[in-house]
């Protein structure tokens, strides 16, 4: 990339056209702003106000938050502005690389971070617990935010089309569910939960359960960790998903491409 | 990037520009080699058949792409490392581009002034491409040259010193062709610097103040019109007769087709006069009697067929598209 300016005002202003195209367009809206919510009926399956039925379904919130209105968002955008000439285009006028890049993600990264500060008071008003570090809480969110923009602009680099996103977004789609789902089975060895906790959505589910639940490992059902261990708790995690952030970051930035393939 | 050169009178300067496209035994060589000066206040036209490496020489001036070997300064500036203050003084046209559907013409045309340091008013624009009915239409339900006069819009909001439009009227009806003839006019007229590429032989002889003939990668002709045609024949043709005396049209190429007989010449004034003394001292009419100077057109057919200058050769093998136009 050759940018070497960035102007705030020019990303907010496409920033805003492109949550109206956003907007105008309806099933990405919908999985945008209405999907990632639909997780919190979790809240009704299990006892009322219980923490374990809680940390499942904000891990779910959060999981879909990251994979819709983020990185598949993101993806299947990109690549369609970029098959129909529409960034080709931009490029030739004053907007550089990087606010083209940003103002594409932030709609998307937007509704994911309202979303997450939404669950707070739905969780709240199902019985469920206030979070328990509110700062860790809030880095989570932004960490999630930033992690799935990144794998989306690594995955553009190999989809040729919006069509193939449908295929291409499969490894990380699988890559970030499962995680969370191995990570809480009862009967896993130390070392492979070791392995697994190295992976993204392992790494969100466990910062999901000490930030907001004082859990010390997923699947927990009792909160044992107070305020001032939660600290000690994130650290790890948010480690793992900043180590996925800068692979991601750096993997697009060498394959980036702004034209189709001819 | 070390600077040999560099002038205040020209807007672009290429210097032994190459590009290859792919690696190893599939490399392909696009552009092969060219120099180019577009003089600051002209309407330069790069003129060639479809592969001739005109869009491959444009987006390294554009800064789209880079160059694989050999120099390239825009109003001074390197089009790659100075991006930031170039884009601001430039404008666009690509040969495809795109839009989003989902937005009206106006919207577009707001969104893109968003982006800009010092745009014109959108409705200016609207105006001036006769978009104003259209304003209010969503991109996806405009016809192809309705797209084109907004991407136009786009090109001209910044008002650059520099415009570069790469096929600016493909596409676009006759009319709309001459519209935008007048635009790129006006665009000299207020003193900005133009670089266009086009197929259309009528296109580049009614705007170009400068020609710059590609073909396979290289530039092989440039000038004026008149120079570029300087040292190919001259034509004269007339409904075939049956006595014309070989020695009158001795050292000349003379072919008949299709009852009609040409005659091409470098000297079309002699010729013409000892043709015509002939035919009024036998009494002999010559039929749709039609003389003309080297057109554009003759001299493109050759180059396109690898001809020299002044070896002329009437079985070019190469076939007129209707409008002058070369595909």
């Amino acid at each position: 990339m050759t940018t070497t300016t960035f102007s705030i005002g020019r990303t907010a202003r496409l920033t805003r056209w492109n949550a109206t195209l956003l907007a105008r367009n309806r099933a990405a809206f919908f999985y945008a702003t209405v999907m990632p919510l639909l997780p919190l009926a979790l809240l009704f399956a299990g006892e009322r106000g219980d923490p374990a039925v809680g940390a499942n379904a904000v891990t779910t919130c959060f999981l879909v938050a990251g994979l819709f209105p983020v990185y598949y968002n993101v993806l299947s955008q990109f690549v369609a502005r970029r098959e129909e000439l529409v960034l080709k285009r931009m490029r030739t006028g004053e907007t550089r690389d990087n606010e083209l890049l940003l103002s594409i993600a932030l709609p998307g990264a937007l509704c994911a971070i309202v979303i997450c500060a939404v669950l707070v008071p739905a969780a709240w008003a199902l019985e469920q617990p206030l979070p328990l570090n509110p700062l860790v809480y809030l880095v989570l969110s932004v960490m999630t935010v930033t992690m799935f923009t990144a794998f989306a602009y690594w995955t553009a680099a190999w989809t040729r089309s919006a069509e193939a996103a449908q295929l291409t977004s499969m490894p990380i789609i699988f890559l970030a569910s499962l995680g969370p789902l191995f990570i809480a089975l009862p009967g896993l060895s130390s070392t492979l939960r070791d392995v697994v906790s190295l992976t993204p959505g392992a790494a969100m589910a466990e910062l999901v359960g000490s930030s907001w639940f004082g859990f010390d490992r997923v699947g927990a059902t009792e909160p044992t960790l107070g305020f001032a261990e939660t600290w000690a708790a994130a650290a790890g995690p948010l480690l793992v998903m900043a180590a996925w952030t800068v692979l991601g970051l750096a993997l697009a930035r060498r394959s980036m491409r702004w034209e189709p393939r001819t | 990037m070390t600077t040999t050169f560099r002038s205040t009178t020209a807007a672009v300067q290429v210097r032994g520009l190459r590009r290859v496209y792919g690696h190893g035994s599939s490399a392909y060589e696009a552009v092969r080699g060219v120099d180019l000066d577009v003089p600051v206040g002209s309407i330069t036209a790069l003129l060639g058949t479809n592969g001739a490496g005109k869009t491959s020489t444009l987006e390294v001036i554009e800064g789209l792409a880079p160059a694989t070997a050999g120099e390239v300064h825009v109003l001074g500036l390197d089009p790659v490392t100075d991006r930031a203050a170039l884009r601001r003084r430039t404008g666009v046209l690509l040969q495809r581009s795109g839009f989003s559907g989902d937005l009206t013409v106006r919207e577009t045309l707001r969104q893109w002034s968003a982006t800009l340091s010092s745009p014109r008013p959108v409705d200016e624009l609207l105006e001036r491409l006769s978009l104003e009915r259209r304003a209010d239409v969503r991109m996806l339900a405009l016809s192809g040259g309705e797209t084109r006069r907004v991407d136009l819009a786009c090109t001209l909001m910044g008002d650059p010193e520099l415009v570069i439009l790469d096929e600016p009227t493909t596409g676009l009806d006759p009319e709309s062709r001459r519209d935008v003839w007048g635009l790129i006019s006006e665009l000299r007229a207020g003193g900005a610097t133009v670089l266009l590429t086009t197929h259309y032989l009528e296109e580049a002889e009614a705007l170009a103040d400068r020609l710059e003939i590609m073909h396979a990668g290289e530039i092989v002709r440039s000038g004026t019109p008149t120079e570029i045609a300087l040292g190919y024949p001259s034509t004269i043709s007339f409904r075939t007769i049956d006595d014309l005396p070989s020695d009158l049209v001795a050292g000349n190429q003379v072919s008949r087709e299709r009852g009609r007989t040409t005659i091409e010449t470098t000297a079309l004034q002699e010729t013409l006069t000892d043709l015509l003394r002939w035919a009024h001292a036998h009494d002999v009419a010559l039929s749709d009697l039609d003389a003309r100077s080297p057109s554009l057109e003759s001299v493109f057919l050759a180059i396109a067929d690898q001809r020299e200058p002044a070896v002329p050769s009437n079985d070019s093998g190469m076939p007129t598209a209707s409008e002058g136009a070369l595909r």
